[in-house]
């Protein structure tokens, strides 16, 4: 179907590709010229530019990465740190963003604004004196310790995106559970969180993308390098590294960047929906 | 706290049966659902904060030692010669990177819409591009730039710019370079937040305001001051209050990038903090520090807020 358009808005729709190119460039060419220092060889490193599409593209450098140097060992630590602080925070969440979506009491719009509010405060500042509790705790330097701070940092912005969730579950069909004879605690289990899977498991993947950025946390907690997750050694990687291995550090980072990539590109559509349903009714 | 009863209209029926709706049941006292989040919140959050503050009026060294009261730490931090240094690249970094985040995510987000609208291919493509960057940890973020940035005669920006026979550019030696560095790493990594919090707001925007611009003859920028920049306002101040918070917070990318330097031209106050703890292990130092952050974000906070509309919600 051709739909007839006047000089004027073809005109328009040039100029929004005009500065849609270079906009799309700008953003993209990092992530592009990283891949391509991480298939050169080392000799292939020193041409710069001139060899953006290198002629001899190897994958050694991630062979290498991800064996000699223990990617794969932080790979794995990112991940179980991701997805257990992930799990945590929904968890703890979820019964708060109920009652935010469901209950009608005082102070409510305060409360939450209050636990939107708790997000302001930087990690540092939490981390300083977390510092020593864990360290008398005995948590300094265990995973134990990383997953409870990431519960409690991923913990606002789930409580918003499981109450958005749950706003989207008709709530006709909690009152056909009650007439049933379902107390409130049935109606939740059985009834809005089954309902709300998809708003449930998008936080839960928006939280471990987010976890799986985290530098600050597993930087101050974790000494030991086989407890790292990959944020922290591909930051101590890179301070290893020298201009003659500049293309095994693009693999590592190539490495890191591309499981969260991918997690987004897969879930785009709900991440996007997930993320806008608060901006839109704000 | 309130009884749940408070919220059962008045005029119900005082039949027993009236309370069969989910209301008027016993779970229904939102303290028991709220309460892991209390804890949590509490445990992570309120004491911690509470325990900087006391922290800030003692000598408390990361290293142990007696711990006494005392206002040296204040006075140390309040008197250190790098502190407007350090104030000053936060205001920088964070004023620059917000505007920047803001002006280029609207952009974005209206490019988008207008190409949505008049279905035009591969705005989704921008869209997810723009995104992609986002989910790029803030350690990737400055380890990439840095390879971009890097000086040496291979180094990305510099040896396209050869290529055209462009002096090279001493992009993180020069410390006012430095600071633009991080600036635009930052908004390459952070405009995908403004971009989709505007995409939304643009989104949600009555058609109908529109159509009558266009009955009463409204020019484009007509329909953009009168229309769509009064429907996002809220967005964008909502918007404003988090990336700002968000780059005051800002550490890791700075951290990998520059690691503060040259000297202290890139060294913000989220980094200043962090190295006064963990590399001069002053825990009293750090926690005046970590206050002054908490403020300074909650001022600003508040100073947008101001221009939210009264009522909203």
């Amino acid at each position: 179907m051709r739909v007839h358009k006047s000089p004027i808005a073809r005109l328009a729709d040039v100029a929004t590709y005009v500065a849609a190119v270079p906009i799309a460039a700008f953003f993209l060419i990092p992530l592009v010229w990283l891949g391509s220092l991480a298939v050169r060889t080392p000799q292939e490193i020193f041409l710069g530019a001139s060899r953006f599409i290198p002629e001899n593209p190897t994958l050694d450098n991630f062979t290498r990465v991800l064996t000699d140097s223990g990617f794969l060992v932080y790979l794995g630590n990112a991940l179980k740190l991701s997805a257990l602080g992930g799990a945590g925070a929904v968890l703890v969440a979820a019964p708060a963003a109920y009652a935010f979506s469901r209950l009608r009491f005082r102070g409510r719009g305060t409360l939450m604004t209050a636990i939107l509010a708790v997000q302001m405060v930087s990690g540092l500042v939490i981390l300083i004196p977390l510092y020593r509790y864990m360290g008398r705790l005995g948590l300094i330097d265990t995973h134990t310790g990383v997953v409870a701070i990431y519960v409690a940092i991923g913990l606002p912005i789930s409580v918003w995106l499981l109450k958005n969730a749950f706003d989207g579950v008709p709530m006709v069909l909690e009152e056909a559970a009650a007439i049933d004879g379902y107390n409130r605690f049935e109606t939740f289990l059985k009834v809005t969180l089954p309902l709300a899977a998809p708003g449930i498991a998008s936080a839960l993947i928006i939280n471990m993308i987010l976890n799986w950025s985290q530098f600050l946390v597993p930087f101050i907690m974790l000494t030991a390098d086989s407890k790292w997750p990959i944020s922290v050694a591909i930051y101590n990687y890179a301070g290893s590294t020298t201009a003659s291995t500049t293309q095994l550090l693009a693999a590592a980072c190539l490495v890191t960047i591309v499981p969260a990539i991918v997690a987004f590109l897969l879930l785009q559509r709900a991440i996007v929906s997930a993320l806008t349903a608060g901006a839109v009714k704000g | 706290m309130t009884s749940s009863s408070s919220s059962v209209s008045a005029d119900a029926v005082p039949r027993p049966d009236a309370k069969a709706g989910l209301m008027g049941q016993a779970q229904s006292h939102p303290l028991p659902w709220l309460m892991p989040v209390i804890v949590v919140i509490g445990a992570f959050y309120l004491y911690p904060i509470l325990d900087a503050l006391r922290l800030a009026f003692t000598n408390a060294s990361l290293t142990g030692g007696e711990e006494v009261y005392s206002l040296a730490a204040l006075r140390a931090v309040l008197t250190n010669p790098a502190l407007p240094t350090v104030l000053g690249n936060t205001a920088i970094f964070t004023a620059a990177s917000v505007v920047g985040q803001m002006l280029l995510g609207l952009g974005i987000a209206l490019l988008v819409v207008r190409g949505e609208r008049n279905s035009l291919p591969g705005m989704l493509v921008l869209r997810t591009i723009v995104l992609a960057a986002w989910v790029v940890p803030g350690v990737a973020n400055g380890v990439i730039w840095s390879m971009l940035f890097s000086e040496a005669p291979f180094g990305a920006i510099n040896s396209t710019l050869g290529l055209m026979g462009i002096a090279p550019v001493s992009w993180l030696s020069s410390p006012q370079n430095a600071m633009i560095s991080v600036i635009i790493a930052n908004i390459w990594q952070g405009t995908a937040f403004s971009m989709i919090v505007i995409y939304a707001a643009l989104k949600g925007i009555d058609e109908t305001l529109y159509e009558a611009a266009a009955v009463d003859g409204a020019l484009p920028w007509e329909r953009f001051a009168f229309i769509t920049l009064p429907q996002i306002k809220v967005a964008l101040l909502i918007n404003a209050i988090l990336i700002t918070i968000q780059t005051l917070n800002t550490f890791d990318a700075v951290i990998s990038l520059t690691g503060g330097g040259p000297g202290r031209a890139t060294e913000v106050l989220s980094l200043f903090t962090y190295n006064t703890v963990f590399n001069n292990f002053d825990l009293a130092g750090g926690s005046v520090l970590s206050i002054v952050l908490l403020v300074i974000a909650l001022a600003l906070a508040g100073l947008y807020a101001l221009f939210l509309p009264r009522g909203e919600k």
